[in-house]
């Protein structure tokens, strides 16, 4: 056990080169459970790749996850709530959670007499949280927890962790995007939904670590706390993350097996710059592309908000015809079939040789579709069967349902 | 005259900030013209603000003055040391109108330290530099820039080490219970008991309370509020239970938030509270004047470094006019 997590460890950090480790954060952890067929972010995350630099010196960019504007909006939002002995905060917890008017103690974790390593921080939140029960608290700001994931240990940070009477833990998420007329922008809440997922396992970890029962104290049941309307009022709402605790452990388990996706890669495979003394990196980009493109990805355009390397991805997809290009719903729906041109062949009956055995039920289905929509296509006067692309996905969602 | 104050005081600044280029840049003959160029300015502008109001007569730069690159100008005037109380000064009040050129002008002329000390003064509890500007902007008609805030603790910790208790008081740290430490962002007056500098977990509840009750009987005294000495109260009041919303019980004729209901609310929780923090607060007092010297008393346990650059730009603008002032005196 010992001996193969090093030579993983010795893999990763191959795949790494001479880059500066980037932290495991809840987010990629929330990415990856949106993506989780995807080889390449599995890959790149496990070995704390830095992707943004990758992404850029291969020439494809992404300005994803730096508005500067959306950060302070955040940080302005979140030090509002929790401002003047988080006042605002602690009103919307006694609704939503119904503390009791004793209950209001707030105690920041973020330091530890004005230390803030993340060990000693870890180690002190630690010391708080779980001596808990038998003294008082309520809010702790800034706790630090560990998670681990793809074999090494990550720090992540709530916003908040509330401590409620019935002796459970509520993790509290702080988020900027509006909840206007009673609803919020899904793609947020499914994130946060996520992320809190994962604060509630790490948590949950932390209090059994120290002999609690950490699935019993820490609650499935976590508060996002939200702007409403248009305005800076916050709003608090619980949002069950069972299925996300289900989603991330899921996933967790399968990151740990990141050397099931490593095996088939090349041995000497790296991402590494080759940087000089100077941080300048040395490597030819179009050698690095290559490096990146032997790690199979999945794309899908979710990818372009969740990801730094959607553009090459998204560029590498669309030469290569591959039907995620058009959303997951038509890949999903094509199941199986990798590129749109097969699928048209496939439609049309032009495949090289038989269909294989694994298709066959796809082409079928696309066989279906494209009779329906050459019958449809002949009462209008069209040409059947040279359907433009995004034509062929609408065409085969009807097929689909019709079967 | 040519230019308003407001102007003399742009240029002002603009003379010391090229100053201060042309010092560092070791350009003597230009650092001697832009200094001249500069005492003529402040003079100007002593000249206008004496015209401006005759009875406002005490001048002040010691608050943002540079004695360290102007150490010439010996006659800067030095402002009496005049004591503020808070509720008996009332910019806002019926002889003045709120947010016109009286106020804020004798505002201004306050150094930084001073202003915190009066909205201090008003609550009567360590606070954050937001609520602290806040509430100076809302009870004495002048808003401050809270990043100038970030400083002036350290600036005050300086002073005191180099001259103790020269000052009849410092803006100085509240402690955290558990450690003694400087509690993070919150700013004290050194004159309190350290029993109220002292950070329980159940403290910050405890003095938002006591701060909403001196807000609220702060607005009392107060014939016409401003609007953001009532904004301010609504906020409050919105977050202590039973002294908002239900049939608005909390609201006077005017639809306006009747101070009296949120004292009564606020004092109502803080009786929950009240004894275990004070338990908390006495216990950790203790330990403080038992282990720590008079400064860690004041300015907290532990080391406390600076964070950015950018604080310690704000270290040379605000750190000379504390060592000036405390010389003055």
């Amino acid at each position: 056990m010992d001996g193969g997590f090093t030579d993983i460890e010795a893999r990763l950090a191959r795949l790494r080169g001479g880059q500066l480790p980037e932290t495991y954060d809840a987010r990629k952890i929330a990415a990856l459970a949106g993506n989780p067929g995807c080889r390449r972010r599995s890959v790149l995350d496990a070995a704390a790749v830095e992707k943004r630099r990758v992404a850029s010196y291969i020439g494809f960019p992404a300005p994803f996850g730096q508005s500067p504007f959306a950060m302070a909006r955040e940080s302005a939002f979140q030090a509002q709530v929790k401002d003047n002995g988080a006042m605002e905060l602690l009103a919307l917890l006694r609704e939503v959670l119904g503390l009791d008017l004793a209950e209001a103690h707030y105690d920041d974790l973020g330091d530890v007499a004005g230390n803030v390593n993340q060990g000693l921080r870890y180690a002190h939140t630690r010391q708080v949280l779980t001596a808990v029960p038998q003294r008082r608290g309520t809010m702790f700001d800034h706790p630090l927890l560990r998670f681990r994931v793809a074999g090494r240990h990550a720090y992540l940070q709530p916003d908040l962790v509330a401590f409620r009477h019935d002796a459970t833990f509520h993790v509290v998420m702080v988020r900027s995007f509006p909840v206007i007329d009673g609803q919020a922008d899904s793609s947020g809440v499914a994130a946060a939904a996520i992320q809190s997922a994962v604060f509630v396992l790490a948590l949950r970890d932390l209090l059994a670590g120290a002999g609690l029962d950490g699935d019993a104290m820490v609650h499935h049941e976590t508060v996002l706390v939200t702007p409403r309307d248009f305005a800076n009022q916050p709003v608090a709402s619980l949002l069950d993350v069972r299925k996300q605790l289900a989603t991330v452990r899921r996933q967790v388990a399968r990151m740990d097996r990141v050397e099931d996706i490593i095996a088939p890669l090349p041995g000497d495979l790296t991402f590494d710059l080759d940087a000089d003394d100077k941080g300048v990196p040395r490597r030819r980009p179009g050698d690095l592309a290559d490096a990146v493109g032997c790690v199979p990805a999945s794309y899908s355009p979710e990818c372009l908000g969740a990801c730094e390397m959607c553009f090459f991805c998204r560029e590498e997809a669309s030469e290569h015809g591959d039907t995620g290009v058009l959303g997951k719903a038509v890949r999903e729906d094509l199941g199986g079939i990798e590129s749109v041109a097969r699928a048209l062949r496939l439609a049309r009956g032009q495949g090289p040789g038989p269909v294989p055995p694994d298709l066959a039920e796809a082409a079928t289905i696309v066989r279906r579709a494209a009779r329906l929509r050459g019958e449809a296509m002949a009462g209008d006067g069209a040409v059947p069967g040279h359907g433009a692309v995004p034509g062929a996905g609408t065409v085969i969602n009807e097929g689909t349902g019709a079967s | 005259m040519d230019e308003t104050v407001e102007e003399l005081e742009e240029r002002i600044t603009a003379l010391r900030a090229g100053v201060r280029r042309a010092v560092l840049d070791g350009d003597g003959p230009l650092a001697g013209a832009l200094r001249r160029d500069l005492r003529h300015a402040e003079r100007a502008w002593d000249a206008a603000l004496d015209s401006a109001s005759t009875d406002s007569a005490s001048t002040d730069s010691a608050s943002t003055a540079w004695p360290g690159t102007d150490a010439g100008d010996a006659a800067a005037p030095v402002r009496p040391g005049v004591m503020h109380v808070p509720s008996a000064r009332d910019p806002a009040g019926p002889g003045a109108e709120p947010g016109l050129g009286d106020g804020r002008g004798r505002g201004a002329l306050l150094p930084l330290r001073e202003q915190v000390h009066e909205a201090l003064s008003l609550l009567q509890v360590p606070a954050a530099p937001r609520l602290i500007a806040t509430v100076h902007e809302a009870f004495f008609a002048l808003a401050f820039p809270t990043a100038r805030l970030t400083s002036l603790r350290r600036d005050e910790e300086r002073s005191f080490r180099s001259a103790p208790f020269a000052r009849p008081y410092y803006i100085c740290a509240a402690l955290s219970a558990d450690y003694l430490a400087p509690s993070r962002g919150l700013l004290a007056i050194s004159t309190w008991p350290a029993e109220r500098r002292i950070i329980g977990s159940l403290s910050p509840r405890v003095d938002f309370l006591v701060s909403a009750i001196n807000v609220a009987r702060a607005i009392e005294q107060v014939p016409e509020p401003v609007p953001a000495a009532r904004a301010l109260l609504s906020r409050f009041a919105a977050n202590v239970r039973g002294s908002s919303g239900a049939g608005g019980r909390s609201f006077g004729p005017a639809g306006r938030i009747d101070p009296q209901v949120v004292i009564r609310a606020a004092q109502a929780e803080l009786e929950v509270h009240a004894e275990e923090d004070q338990r908390t607060r006495a216990g950790a007092a203790r330990r403080a004047r038992d282990q720590l010297d008079d400064a860690q008393q004041l300015f907290g346990a532990g080391i406390r470094r600076p964070r950015s650059g950018e604080d310690d730009e704000d270290e040379d603008e605000d750190g000379r006019p504390g060592r000036k002032a405390a010389g003055g005196r």
